[in-house]
C-alpha cells in the first residue's frame, strides 16, 4: 500500500521567535520535523511493515524544509515529496488543496497519516479540509491504531481520560497525537542513508491550486512578559479576604 | 562535511543537519538510559553490558567504520557528536569503556583479513563482543618500543607470555588487540596479535581502583603460555608498532573531544551554581571576582574547542596533523586542568563531595593528560616536528 505522511516543517518548540515585518518571524532558528507528525510517521513505518508498501512524506515549505523531509526520512519513509513556495504562512485551506493535488499527482493514498496539529501555528484544521476535499473519512487525536482488511479502528482521546473508539474504512486521513507510539530517535545508520532517499521537489504555483483565500495573516505579536505574581500570606480567610480585595481594587474584575 | 549547509550558518560547517540528528539520537540515548544511572554506575564501579548492545543497536559503535561490517561510515564530525554527546552521561569511565572499540579495531580494520574482519570487528560494532587494546604493561607505557610480552612462534600458533596492565574495558574484554614481542628487541619486532579472553592461560586482575573513571573496568592481564592461533595475526609480523602508532591520532582527537567536553560541562555547572549559591547576601555571580573567573574559563574552553575542531577538519581533509593534534591534545588537557580545579573552587566543598557532578570531572580529568600519549610525550612528538 502507499501511506503517505503529511510533515511540518516548524521552528524547533524551544526556540526564541522573533516576530519581524508585522506578521512574518526571523526565520534563522531551528527547524525541526513538527513533533505529532513524529507520531504519523511511526504509525505509518509499521503499517508499511506489516501490509508492505511505502511512506511517502509529503511536506509543504520553503525550500530550506528540505531538512525537515531528509529529518523525516530518517525516522522513517521511503521517500519524499517536497512542495515549495516562498509562503511563510500558508493557511490550512491552501495547505489542504495543495497537499490534495500533490498526493493524487503522485499516485494516490491508501492511508494518510499527519499529526493532529501544527506545533507553530496550531490551526488543527489540515487533517480536516484535506480529508474532506479528498472525500475520505478523519479522526484526529488518534492514540490507538490498527488496520485490517481496508478497516481501520482508531482511539481518540475524548478528555476526561476517556477514549472513543472509532471504525473508518481506507483510505483515511489519521491525525497522531502523543502517545500514539512510542517516537524512538532514528538509528545513526538510517539517518546516514535518509540523505540517499528520493525527494521529489515541486513548485506549489505548479500545482494550480486555487485556494479561496479565506484566511488572512494580520498580525504577529509577541506574547506580552508575564507580570510578577503576588503570594498571599496569613490564613486562608486572610488570603481569600486580600484577593478579593485585589480583584477589585487592582484588576477591577469585581464590582 | 555537511551536505546542507544552513546559508546564514555558512561560517560554521564542521555540522550540519545529519550531525543534528545524530546528536540528538545520541541525547535521547544518553538522557533515558544513562544519566538517570550513572551516579549508582559509578559508585559501583561498572555499567552494564546490556550498554553495549544498546549502543550497537542504535549504531553508535560503529560510527565511522564500514558499512559492509555493520558499521555507518561518516565524516570526522560524526564521531566527534557521538564522543560530545557520550560525555553529557558525565562519566568519562562510560565513555572510556564504551569507546575501547575505538582504539581496539581500526588495526583489524586497517590491516586484517576479510575472516578477521567477520571475527573480531562485526560483532564488537554490533555491541555483542568487547573489545580492548593491549598496548602499556607493568615495565612501561610510553616506552611501547620496549615492551616485553613475547610471542614465540610454534608452527600455527603463537606462545604467549607476559602481562599489560591499565587496559580500559580489561575485566569484561573479550578480545584484546595486542602489542607482543616477536621479533628484535626494538620497534622492528613488535606485532599485534588478537588474544581472546577465553585462551586458556588467559586471567584478569579484579578491576583496579582508581583516582577517576570509576565507571570503566580497567584491568591487567596475565598471559601464561597463552596459545594463539598465527590467523590471529594482524597485518604483516613485526610490522606491529607502525600499526600502534597509526591508531594515535584518532586516539588522541578522542581524548581532545573528551578535555574539551569535561571542561566545558564543568564550566556550565559552575555558571548554575554560582547564580543559584547566595554568600554575604547575593549570588556568587553578583561577585566580580567569579563573573571573572567564569569569563575566563569560557574562553579558555572555547578556544580549546576551536583549535581541536580545526584540527580535525584537517585531520578529515586527509592533512597530516601529528603535530597539531598532539598540540590540540595537551592544550584541551591543560585547559580542562583548570577549568575543573576552578569549577570545584567556585563549588566550595559542595564540590568536594559525590553529590556534586564537579567532583567527578575533576576527578575523571585527570587521566587525560597521561592516556593516549602523556603531555610529556606529546611535546617530545611537537618537538621533533617544529
Amino acid at each position: 500500500m502507499r501511506v503517505y505522511v503529511c510533515v511540518k516543517h516548524v521552528p524547533d518548540t524551544a526556540a526564541n521567535i522573533k516576530v519581524v515585518g508585522g506578521s512574518g518571524f526571523d526565520e534563522s532558528v531551528k527547524f525541526i520535523v513538527n513533533p505529532y507528525d513524529e507520531y504519523a510517521i511511526g504509525e505509518a513505518s509499521q503499517l508499511v511493515k506489516k501490509e508492505g508498501g511505502e511512506v511517502v512524506i509529503v511536506t509543504l515549505g520553503k525550500a530550506s524544509a528540505m531538512t525537515t523531509v531528509r529529518a523525516a526520512l530518517a525516522i522513517g519513509g521511503d521517500r519524499g515529496i517536497l512542495i515549495k513556495t516562498d509562503k511563510q504562512f500558508v493557511e490550512s485551506d491552501e495547505t489542504a488543496l495543495i497537499l490534495k493535488k500533490a498526493i493524487e499527482d503522485d499516485g494516490g493514498a491508501d492511508m494518510i497519516f499527519a499529526g493532529k496539529q501544527a506545533a507553530d501555528s496550531e490551526g488543527m484544521q489540515t487533517c480536516y479540509r484535506l480529508a474532506a476535499n479528498l472525500g475520505m473519512p478523519v479522526a484526529t487525536e488518534v492514540v490507538g491504531f490498527s488496520y485490517a482488511g481496508g478497516k481501520v479502528v482508531v482511539e481518540r482521546e475524548i478528555g476526561g481520560g476517556e477514549r472513543e473508539v472509532i471504525e473508518m474504512t481506507a483510505p483515511c486521513v489519521v491525525g497522531a497525537t502523543k502517545g500514539l507510539n512510542e517516537v524512538r530517535y532514528p538509528k545513526l545508520p538510517d539517518i546516514m542513508k535518509a540523505k540517499k532517499k528520493p525527494v521529489n521537489e515541486i513548485d506549489a504555483g505548479s500545482l494550480k491550486v486555487d485556494a479561496a483565500g479565506l484566511v488572512e495573516l494580520v498580525a504577529l505579536e509577541q506574547v506580552p512578559e508575564r507580570s510578577n505574581a503576588k503570594m498571599l500570606e496569613g490564613s486562608v480567610t486572610e488570603a481569600v479576604d486580600t484577593l478579593v480585595k485585589l480583584l477589585r481594587d487592582e484588576a477591577k474584575v469585581l464590582e | 562535511m555537511a551536505d546542507q549547509k544552513d546559508s546564514k550558518n555558512d561560517f560554521q560547517h564542521y555540522f550540519g543537519k545529519e550531525h543534528d540528528l545524530v546528536r540528538k539520537s545520541v541525547r535521547e540515548l544518553v538522557q533515558k538510559e544513562i544519566l538517570p544511572n550513572i551516579d549508582e554506575w559509578e559508585e559501583k564501579a561498572t555499567f552494564p553490558k546490556k550498554l553495549y548492545k544498546m549502543a550497537g543497536e542504535l549504531g553508535l559503535l560503529g560510527v565511522g567504520y564500514p558499512e559492509e561490517l555493520g558499521g555507518t561510515p561518516g565524516d570526522i564530525f560524526l564521531k566527534i557528536v557521538v564522543g560530545e554527546e557520550l560525555m553529557r552521561s558525565t562519566s568519562g569511565g562510560l565513555v572510556a569503556g564504551l569507546g575501547s572499540i575505538d582504539i581496539a579495531i581500526p588495526p583489524i580494520i586497517r590491516k586484517g583479513t576479510e575472516e578477521q574482519k567477520e571475527r573480531f570487528v562485526r560483532p564488537v560494532i554490533a555491541g555483542d563482543r568487547i573489545a580492548a587494546l593491549g598496548i602499556t604493561e607493568p615495565g612501561g607505557g610510553s616506552d611501547v618500543a620496549n615492551l616485553k610480552t613475547t610471542a614465540v612462534k610454534k608452527g600455527d600458533h603463537y606462545l604467549v607470555n607476559g602481562s599489560k596492565t591499565f587496559i580500559t574495558s580489561g575485566v569484561r574484554a573479550d578480545q584484546i588487540t595486542c602489542a607482543v614481542r616477536t621479533g628484535s628487541e626494538n620497534a622492528h619486532g613488535i606485532s599485534l596479535l588478537v588474544i581472546e579472553s577465553g585462551t586458556p592461560g588467559y586471567s584478569t586482575s579484579p578491576p583496579m581502583k582508581k583516582t577517576g573513571w570509576w565507571a570503566s573496568d580497567t584491568a591487567e592481564l596475565y598471559f601464561d603460555n597463552l596459545k594463539v592461533p598465527v590467523s590471529n595475526l594482524i597485518g604483516e609480523e613485526n610490522q606491529g608498532f607502525y600499526y600502534i602508532m597509526e591508531n594515535f591520532q584518532s586516539e588522541r582527537l578522542q581524548l581532545c573531544i573528551m578535555a574539551n567536553m569535561t571542561a566545558r560541562i564543568a564550566l556550565e555547572q559552575a555558571m548554575k551554581y554560582a547564580t543559584e549559591r547566595e554568600a554575604f547576601g547575593k549570588p556568587l555571580s553578583g561577585f566580580q571576582v567569579t563573573r571573572h573567573k567564569l569569563a575566563e574559563m569560557a574562553t579558555q574552553v572555547e578556544v580549546s574547542q576551536e583549535f581541536t575542531y580545526r584540527v580535525a577538519a584537517k585531520m578529515n581533509a586527509g592533512i597530516n596533523q601529528i603535530k597539531e593534534i598532539s598540540m590540540a591534545k595537551n592544550f584541551a588537557c591543560q585547559v580542562s586542568d583548570r577549568v575543573t580545579f576552578d569549577a570545584v573552587q567556585i563549588f566550595g566543598g559542595a564540590g568536594y563531595v559525590r553529590e556534586s557532578v564537579v567532583e567527578r570531572l575533576y576527578r575523571d580529568n585527570r587521566i587525560l593528560s597521561i592516556g593516549g600519549g602523556t603531555t610529556e610525550i606529546m611535546k617530545e612528538i611537537i618537538s621533533k616536528l617544529m
